[in-house]
């Protein structure tokens, strides 16, 4: 790497070598008119820039949608190349990524609910507290405001999570980047904006420090052959000048346009869940047999890994598995992978207390008498001992199986495009938060009531 | 059963200095026994006296803290020998039953021999009936255990545990846990084992069958085999402090 830096006939050889490859690009999941989903897919001026600049420089891109710090912590895992996510450019970031060239001219504006006639301007903010988005430009401009007009400053993670606190009268203004705000605005987010834009920072494009310099050349190559063409303007003019994206009219539009995009989260979660599941079975087969065995050795392992799986948040590890591990080993490790090593684990440790619960509960003389009519351990165990255990640790392990589905929504943090992740996609794009959570909060009901009810069914087939 | 025949008879199991320490309980204090082919063996004595013990350190359902233990010529206290080999030779017969309540009444009997691989689903089936039809209870063979009588259930565990043909068994408290109008059914059937020449150790609380059946009795006090004698000397004429101690009490 060090050879390639300050070299310039290598960086121009290093340019030349992004013909042909595929870069992985980390991006935001709720900034529109930047990035959102339409329709299940992901679009935005970021989006419509990053796929024009690849086809003209000859390059291909994989997005993962990861939410903004999500997008960072990524980046500097080295598990995508570079980020897109309407990120502004700061000195502070100048320190650890190295940027494009500006491709977006940003700014930050307040706004407060339609129907506010009490927010004017700043000076009404004495006493109140207003949103912005943590690490944004937004938050750093009403934070250097915050003490002169006396205004606390509470920073959430979206946009439209945002607005919702501020419809909701938890916040009675935002401050979030103008083109983002106008966007929400024209799609009818129940917002309005009382004072002006202040003039603030550019967007760019990020690939770490000293890391992928053919990507960051070809970039600056392609946007400034966008500019060229006029091409560059008719995307900002998409999104900004008619933003036209079409909103469902009434709830059941809303229910059937989402369909589709809350289906596929809805099998990502029921298939996370059947793995791990399956995973967790295992696991808990294994500790919790170790858990009763008369080995000191075994007995500690078991009780060592129960204690660490139980002893810890689940999100913990999600970040662990998906931003920490392969810092550490440099590994690739995919958000399927994460999560499943996640919810298994999780899952494995209370299954291994359940299994262990469960040959405990079985009368220690049954075991004795089928030793006593010579079986071994093993074939007692397999014939006699689980078949009852097994059939006590049902109703729980029906239990566990509900909790781990359930857990399964905590994986959008790391950009696991589960059910409720999908939910969030939507409502970034058309900012009817209560009616896409209430759709999606249905999903599930069903969904586990289908699951109860299929579990029960098979418990009274199989353990009759 | 004359002398003679005793001093013929093959020992079937052999007890030696046996000592069965639970933690510091020391439970058996070093026990002597000599079991000979067909011969019906009754163990009484007080609560915690021991004798349960001494019945499944027999079998190696507990582990033996010294002492040698030797069934049909082999010392289960070797770890070379194969207990599972062994145990195949020993039915054993519990206070509370320990039928398997996942399984019909058949699939109790069958289970060992199918799954030791010593017969077919069929045969072992059909073994299965007979034992049933030999302790009474052949119309049961596919009820749940748990449809079953105590009286019952003791009998098909009977049935069970002779389902590998074993030449020997232990009888640990059998009808300890039956209602009374129970126990006569189920002694009937360990008389009639006793009668077709098996061998048999048996603990009893039930002083009268003990006399009727044994062909010799063992008296346990704290962990030792007190005094031991054919019945009618041991009830008739007890030689003991404690053993005359403890038939006043029971008898």
């Amino acid at each position: 790497m060090a050879l390639v830096v300050g070299a310039p006939a290598s960086m121009a050889q290093g340019a030349d070598s992004v013909e042909g490859q595929t870069y992985v690009i980390g991006t935001d999941t709720t900034f529109a008119p930047f990035e959102f989903r339409q329709n299940g897919e992901l679009t935005g001026i970021d989006m419509d820039i990053l796929h024009a600049i690849a086809e003209d420089e000859g390059f291909q891109v994989e997005v993962r949608s990861l939410g903004f710090s999500a997008a960072l912590a990524a980046l500097s895992a080295n598990q995508v190349d570079g980020v897109i996510a309407g990120m502004s450019i700061t000195d502070e970031r100048k320190q650890i990524y190295d940027f494009s060239e500006p491709y977006f001219e940003s700014g930050v504006q307040m706004a407060v609910a339609k129907d506010d006639e009490a927010i004017k301007g700043y000076e009404d903010l004495k006493g109140k507290t207003v949103v912005a988005k943590t690490g944004s430009e937004g938050e750093t401009y009403a934070k250097s405001i915050a003490e002169q007009y006396g205004f606390t400053v509470k920073s959430l993670d979206q946009s439209a999570t945002m607005y919702e606190s501020v419809k909701a009268g938890s916040a009675v203004a935002v401050f979030d980047d103008y083109p983002v705000l106008a966007y929400g605005i024209a799609q009818g987010n129940g917002l309005k904006t009382v004072t002006d834009k202040v003039p603030g920072g550019s967007y760019g494009f990020a690939v770490n420090k000293g890391e992928n310099t053919a990507l960051l050349a070809a970039f600056n190559d392609g946007l400034a052959e966008l500019k060229a063409n006029g091409e560059y303007q008719k995307i900002l003019d998409k999104y900004l000048a008619d933003p036209t994206a079409s909103t469902p009219g009434n709830f059941f539009d809303l229910a059937v346009k989402s369909f589709p995009a809350l289906m596929t989260g809805l099998g990502n979660t029921l298939g996370v869940t059947a793995i791990s599941f399956a995973i967790a079975m295992a696991l808990g087969l294994i500790f919790g047999f170790f858990k009763i065995s008369g080995n000191i050795v075994l007995r500690g392992i078991a009780t060592t890994f129960v204690n660490i799986f139980r002893g810890t948040p689940l999100l913990l590890w999600a970040f662990m598995f998906y931003f920490g591990l392969p810092q550490l080993t440099g590994w690739d490790i995919s958000v399927w992978t994460a999560g499943i090593l996640t919810l298994s684990l999780n899952a494995g440790a209370y299954v291994a207390e359940i299994v262990r619960g469960g040959i405990q509960s079985v009368d220690p003389g049954q075991l004795e008498a089928a030793r006593s009519l010579g079986l071994g351990y093993g074939k007692s165990m397999q014939k006699v001992v689980i078949p009852q255990a097994f059939k006590m640790m049902t109703p729980s392990l029906i239990n566990q199986l509900i909790i781990s589905l359930k857990d399964s929504s905590l994986l959008l943090a790391i950009g696991f495009a589960e059910l409720l992740y999908q939910g969030q996609q939507i409502y970034a794009a058309n900012f009817r938060v209560t009616e896409t959570l209430l759709i999606v909060g249905v999903i599930y009901f069903v969904a586990i009531m289908a699951l109860t009810k299929l579990a029960n069914y098979a418990d009274k087939r199989f353990n009759k | 059963m004359s002398t003679a025949s005793e001093m013929n008879s093959q020992v079937k199991i052999q007890v030696t200095d046996l000592h069965k320490s639970f933690g510091s309980n020391n439970v058996l204090q070093g026990i002597d026994l000599e079991i000979r082919e067909g011969e019906v063996l009754c163990v009484i004595g007080p609560s915690g006296s021991g004798k349960s013990t001494l019945l499944r350190c027999l079998n190696k359902l507990e582990d033996i803290t010294s002492g040698t233990v030797v069934v049909d010529g082999f010392d289960v206290t070797d770890p070379k020998v194969d207990i599972n080999e062994v145990r195949r030779h020993v039915g054993m017969v519990f206070q509370h039953f320990n039928l398997f309540p996942h399984m019909s009444v058949a699939e109790n009997i069958m289970l060992a021999p199918v799954e030791l691989k010593k017969m077919n689903r069929t045969e072992a089936r059909a073994k299965a009936l007979e034992l049933l039809e030999r302790v009474g209870l052949k119309e049961k063979a596919d009820a749940r255990p748990a449809s079953l009588s105590g009286g019952q259930k003791q009998r098909v565990a009977i049935a069970r545990a002779l389902a590998m043909s074993p030449g020997i068994m232990l009888f640990d408290e059998a009808t300890s846990a039956l209602d009374p109008e129970m126990v006569g059914e189920v002694l009937q059937v360990i008389k009639e084992l006793a009668d077709s020449g098996m061998t048999m150790v048996l603990v009893t609380h039930e002083m009268g069958f003990a006399r009727e059946v044994a062909d010799r009795v063992v008296f346990m006090a704290d962990g030792v085999v007190c005094e031991q004698g054919k019945p009618e000397d041991l009830f008739g004429n007890p030689q003991q402090a404690r053993t005359q101690d403890f038939l006043s009490k029971v008898l």
